[in-house]
């Protein structure tokens, strides 16, 4: 009974983790839902566990809870990855920012060519490297 | 090229300590009369400093964010500087300067407003055949999740117009962000044409270029950009 209460307590952040991750992705919030409910119901019902565990032919039910803990940990694993996919994004445009506000004209400029922005004309004195 | 001139055109250069290599690709695209935009990409090496004495524009990435992410930098100045015509050019030596003019003709005379280069609709030369046999199997998977009729898909010797650059949003940092190009202009639904051109393999450019695990690399990368908002 102790475990159950352990694992359901795990169980029920995990749920509110994944609603959380909703607007993130939701792909991965109702997989990872699905999957820590299922989880959920298979904890209070051990018998049903054994009983599916049998027809999946894994043969015990606690392996089937522990896999099902193995597919939310894989999916959290990719929800991690998105999250820092999105930093990324941020920290990419802040890059780029940076790196057009400190642009570098051409040492010698093309014949007959002189468009440059007030920016590069401000910086044209500056040494990249 | 009659539609425009040389003023017109930027052709944009990703470049990550490419110091061995980048002086000789600047020097080539300035005597072919454009301008060029190096885009340094947190090189280590002097890389940045070469391209602008060599006569390049030169844009620095405080740190390193991928090719993806340098060439949607180097798009985005351009436009900036008012071009009509972006092209986009490897670093390593591998692209001819003299065919960025034919590129051009190509997108202008058929109006539309991506002209893709095709190494296999021109020439590869030196190409290794497993680096062959990859770049195969990813135009097999391009045509499938696109519907685009291409027959090189990570060709990053290309030309686009105005129009057609700034219908590009590249999210892709890394090297995901061909089939990403790709895909952008599948969704966007403006007319592209292919181009032959010609690819030179160094040994210089085989070691930077990419290897068959990057494959794997990039198919993941798509993916998850796929589950990403």
């Amino acid at each position: 009974m102790i475990a159950q209460f352990f694992l359901s307590a795990l169980l029920t952040l995990v749920l509110i983790y994944a609603w959380s991750q909703y607007r993130r992705s939701q792909v991965i919030a109702m997989l990872s839902t699905g999957a820590a409910a299922a989880a959920l119901y298979l904890v209070w019902m051990p018998s049903h566990a054994t009983f599916l565990a049998e027809r999946v032919g894994i043969g015990r039910g606690v392996d089937l809870i522990i896999y099902t803990w193995v597919v939310i940990s894989l999916l959290m694993f990719i929800n991690l990855h998105i999250r820092l996919r999105g930093q990324m994004e941020v920290i990419t445009k802040l890059a780029r920012e940076i790196a057009i506000m400190k642009a570098f004209p051409p040492a010698k400029p093309l014949s007959g060519h002189d468009k440059k922005s007030g920016q590069d004309d401000e910086q044209s004195d500056h040494q990249p490297g | 090229m009659s539609a425009c001139s040389n003023q017109d055109l930027w052709v944009v250069v990703a470049a990550y300590n490419e110091a061995r290599a980048i002086r000789g690709v600047v020097a080539a695209v300035r005597q072919a009369g454009f301008n060029i935009l190096v885009v340094d990409d947190g090189s280590i090496d002097e890389t940045g400093r070469i391209a602008q004495l060599a006569g390049a524009m030169v844009i620095q990435h405080p740190i390193n964010l991928g090719q993806g992410a340098a060439l949607q930098t180097g798009i985005d100045v351009a436009l900036l500087a008012g071009a009509k015509f972006i092209v986009t050019f490897d670093a390593d030596g591998q692209h001819r300067a003299g065919e960025i003019a034919r590129l051009i003709d190509v997108l202008s005379t058929s109006r539309a407003d991506f002209a893709l280069g095709s190494r296999f609709l021109g020439r590869a030369v030196g190409i290794p055949p497993a680096r062959r046999m990859l770049l195969r199997a990813a135009t097999v998977f391009t045509r499938l999740t696109t519907g685009l009729d291409v027959s090189d898909a990570h060709n990053g010797f290309r030309a686009m117009s105005r129009r057609g650059a700034q219908s590009i949003r590249l999210r892709q940092n890394r090297m995901a962000h061909a089939s990403e190009l790709l895909e952008q202009i599948a969704r966007s639904g403006r007319k592209y044409v292919e181009v032959p051109v010609t690819i030179d393999y160094s040994r210089y450019s085989k070691e930077k270029g990419q290897r068959s695990g990057d494959l794997l690399f990039i198919l993941l990368d798509l993916f998850v950009g796929k589950l990403h908002r």
